[in-house]
């Protein structure tokens, strides 16, 4: 219906017509509502902890008054850089699922599933063990490297005559994680013990060690990773409307499909060289981001990626506070949540076209 | 039809195979376990290994550790890899499903799930009980990946059945973690266990364990020729006047008492049921009749020679056996779904 279509979209023209979007105000709604939440939870958590603070005492602490208390200290050193780091690693791992998704056409593809974090994992493990003299900047470098081997090999493997095969494709994700786990914890078994420790706490997906040296490079990774995988998201819109269409519209179907990967992976490794891997994030947050609210795919990203956001600041939020002062890495608790969503997934009618 | 025409001449060829191939696996078995009593972190002669048990004196220390350490674990080793390479067997033969191993599809993961819950709640270890927790937790887990992948679109199938069991073991390894985070001392023991290791129970389990395994092994064997029948799909079976619906309930039971006792033993050890009964085949075709006896005696053989492996690697280090198992079986998985899957 097109009227009631027209209805519930602003139309968006540049004045001489160059550029026109037609924008689903539900879309907007709902992503303005998230930043919202992300915001809530954000300030939330710098209140919240083994370390009560009022409202007020936290916001006199974010403007720089009494800079020499405790308060500020825990404040600035520990809850802000660790909640910040939590809301971008969930943003990029949504993101990355969301992309893996659309490029595999797999409603079930996500970074932790078919062995692209694991890659990641076995890639900084291997740094800290093997060359423990590197410094940490070296991380992302490794993780992404690890990353993207992993994905090309399974790429290659799930490839034949007949294209490739989304089953094929999560199945053989699915043995590669093992092989890598295998191989990592190998490493951990006879690497020297201290080495091995703190790669072992790294590798529990926890943000209990995030500070703001890992908020600048989240940062500045993702001011460059972002408007890349929005500037893809117009030739991925072309190809989900089939190769054909794509190449009739002018979209080289194999570049875009290796550029959106390789901008997938990059997000994935990043968040998890930050982090350690935090599974299913990349899973849930496309799919929720949909029942959400119908979006175009670029504004689609956007919505996932304030999702994830949400996600992750509020499983470190519950990790840290439910069973204090025991405290529950995010990743775990994201894959006591993610589990029961994949179930769900595997039994939608949705998820039947794709597999 | 054809697989039925093909059968008698076929059948017959896998019965020379078979009987001529029986004293090679044997003797092959026993090479392996008789190799794993004389290496370790110290090694120890044959020639000792085998006075040890002819003339054993309590007073000479290599006898004192072939006797008292080696031994016990040496039979735990055999024993698993039987267990496992059978319960792979008997899993992919019903569930007509190449990647089907009780690792895989969620078992070993309910098994430690329950173990390490009760441990954790009663601060209790070992004895009687431990099998009987170990199997009521592999048996819910069972149900409930048979469960999810059976309420999927288009049912029980490979795809969803290794998804399923691949989500269920995700979750409950979290829930472990957590477990073990929020009561640290009462689950230190359990560190070692949980990667799939030898090394860490007494030989006072073995006990308890083995005559689970040994039972569930023998019912195993008697189940053996109804499952080459189910495995040619259930209207033949049914056809051919087979109860389809209690020969699966037999077989999941003895399959959950084969990982049960494995896991209570070792913990979860990995792809040793996928790899073994592939392998298997490739020699002596699908007729469980062969299958699963030779799944067992391989199975031993094989886990055997990967124990003393992961000892003699980083000797004097070593390697939790459950890691090399799955080193060797995870690639075999990708070639497997590469194959099958379409």
């Amino acid at each position: 219906m097109p009227s009631s279509s027209l209805h519930s979209h602003w139309i968006v023209r540049l004045t001489n017509e160059r550029l026109s979007l037609r924008v689903p105000r539900r879309a907007v709604w709902v992503l303005l509502g998230l930043l919202v939440a992300v915001a809530g939870l954000i300030a939330l958590s710098l209140m919240l902890g083994s370390y009560s603070m009022s409202p007020a005492e936290v916001w006199s602490v974010l403007l720089g008054h009494d800079a020499e208390s405790d308060r500020a200290t825990v404040v600035w050193e520990f809850r802000f850089p660790r909640t910040l780091v939590a809301a971008m690693v969930g943003a990029m791992l949504a993101m990355s699922g969301a992309a893996l998704q659309s490029v595999t056409r797999n409603a079930l593809a996500d970074p932790s599933l078919v062995g692209i974090s694991q890659g990641a994992g076995l890639a900084v493990v291997a740094l800290t063990i093997v060359w423990p003299e590197l410094p940490a900047a070296w991380r992302p470098w490794a993780a992404f490297f690890g990353s993207l081997t992993v994905a090309a090999l399974i790429q290659a493997l799930s490839w034949n005559r007949n294209g490739g095969s989304s089953i094929r494709f999560i199945l053989m994700g699915i043995g590669m994680a093992a092989f890598i786990t295998a191989i990592t914890s190998a490493l951990l078994t006879y690497g020297q013990v201290e080495r091995a420790l703190s790669a072992l706490a790294w590798l529990s997906g926890s943000l209990h060690a995030a500070s703001w040296s890992e908020v600048k490079l989240l940062v500045v990774w993702l001011l460059v990773l972002l408007p890349l995988a929005l500037a893809l998201s117009r030739s991925m819109a072309a190809l989900q409307m089939g190769e054909a269409t794509a190449v009739g519209l002018g979209v080289s179907a194999r570049w875009v499909r290796y550029a959106l990967i390789s901008v997938a992976v990059a997000l994935a490794a990043i968040a998890t060289a930050a982090v350690g891997p935090l599974g299913f994030v990349g899973l849930i947050a496309p799919h929720a981001a949909r029942r959400l609210a119908r979006a175009g795919v670029g504004l689609h990203l956007l919505l996932s990626a304030a999702l994830g956001a949400t996600i992750v600041t509020l499983a470190d939020l519950a990790g840290r506070t439910l069973f204090a002062p025991v405290q529950i890495p995010a990743g775990l608790v994201t894959a006591i949540i993610g589990v029961p969503v994949f179930v769900v997934l595997l039994h939608r009618a949705h998820a039947k076209n794709t597999l | 039809m054809t697989a039925v025409a093909v059968a008698p001449t076929a059948s017959r060829q896998h019965l020379w195979l078979g009987l001529s191939a029986l004293p090679l696996c044997v003797l092959a078995v026993v090479v392996l376990f008789g190799w794993h009593l004389a290496v370790g972190a110290r090694s120890v002669p044959l020639g000792t290994v085998f006075e040890a048990f002819i003339h054993y004196d309590p007073s000479q220390f290599d006898h004192l550790i072939v006797r008292q350490l080696r031994l016990p674990r040496a039979i735990m080793a055999a024993l698993v890899g039987a267990s496992l390479a059978v319960s792979g067997a008997l899993l992919q033969g019903v569930t007509r499903n190449p990647l089907a191993e009780p690792h895989i599809l969620g078992l070993m993961a309910g098994a430690s799930f329950a173990v390490v819950m009760v441990v954790g709640v009663f601060s209790w270890v070992g004895g009687f009980w431990l099998p009987w927790v170990a199997a009521g937790g592999a048996l819910v887990a069972a149900l409930i990946v048979w469960l999810i992948a059976q309420w999927a679109p288009g049912g029980a199938t490979p795809l969803t059945l290794t998804l399923a069991g691949a989500a269920v073991t995700v979750f409950l390894t979290a829930l472990i973690s957590v477990a073990h985070l929020l009561n640290q001392q009462s689950f230190e023991q359990l560190r070692v266990w949980l990667t799939g290791s030898l090394s860490g129970q007494g030989k006072e389990l073995l006990w308890v364990a083995a005559p689970w395994l040994l039972v569930a092994l023998a019912l195993a064997m008697a189940l053996a020729s109804k499952v080459t029948i189910l495995a040619m799909g259930d209207e033949v079976a049914l056809g051919l006047g087979v109860r389809t619906g209690w020969l699966k309930v037999q077989v999941l039971l003895c399959v959950v008492a084969l990982t049960a006792g494995s896991v209570a033993l070792v913990g979860p050890l990995g792809f040793v049921g996928l790899v073994i009964p592939h392998a298997v085949r490739l020699f002596f075709g699908s007729d469980y009749r062969w299958i699963v006896p030779y799944s067992a005696l391989v199975g031993a053989g094989y886990l055997l020679g990967v124990d003393t492996i992961a000892r003699l690697i980083v000797r004097p280090q070593e390697i939790a056996t459950g890691i090399v198992t799955a080193l060797v079986g995870a690639p075999l998985f990708i070639h497997l779904v590469r194959q099958r899957a379409r």
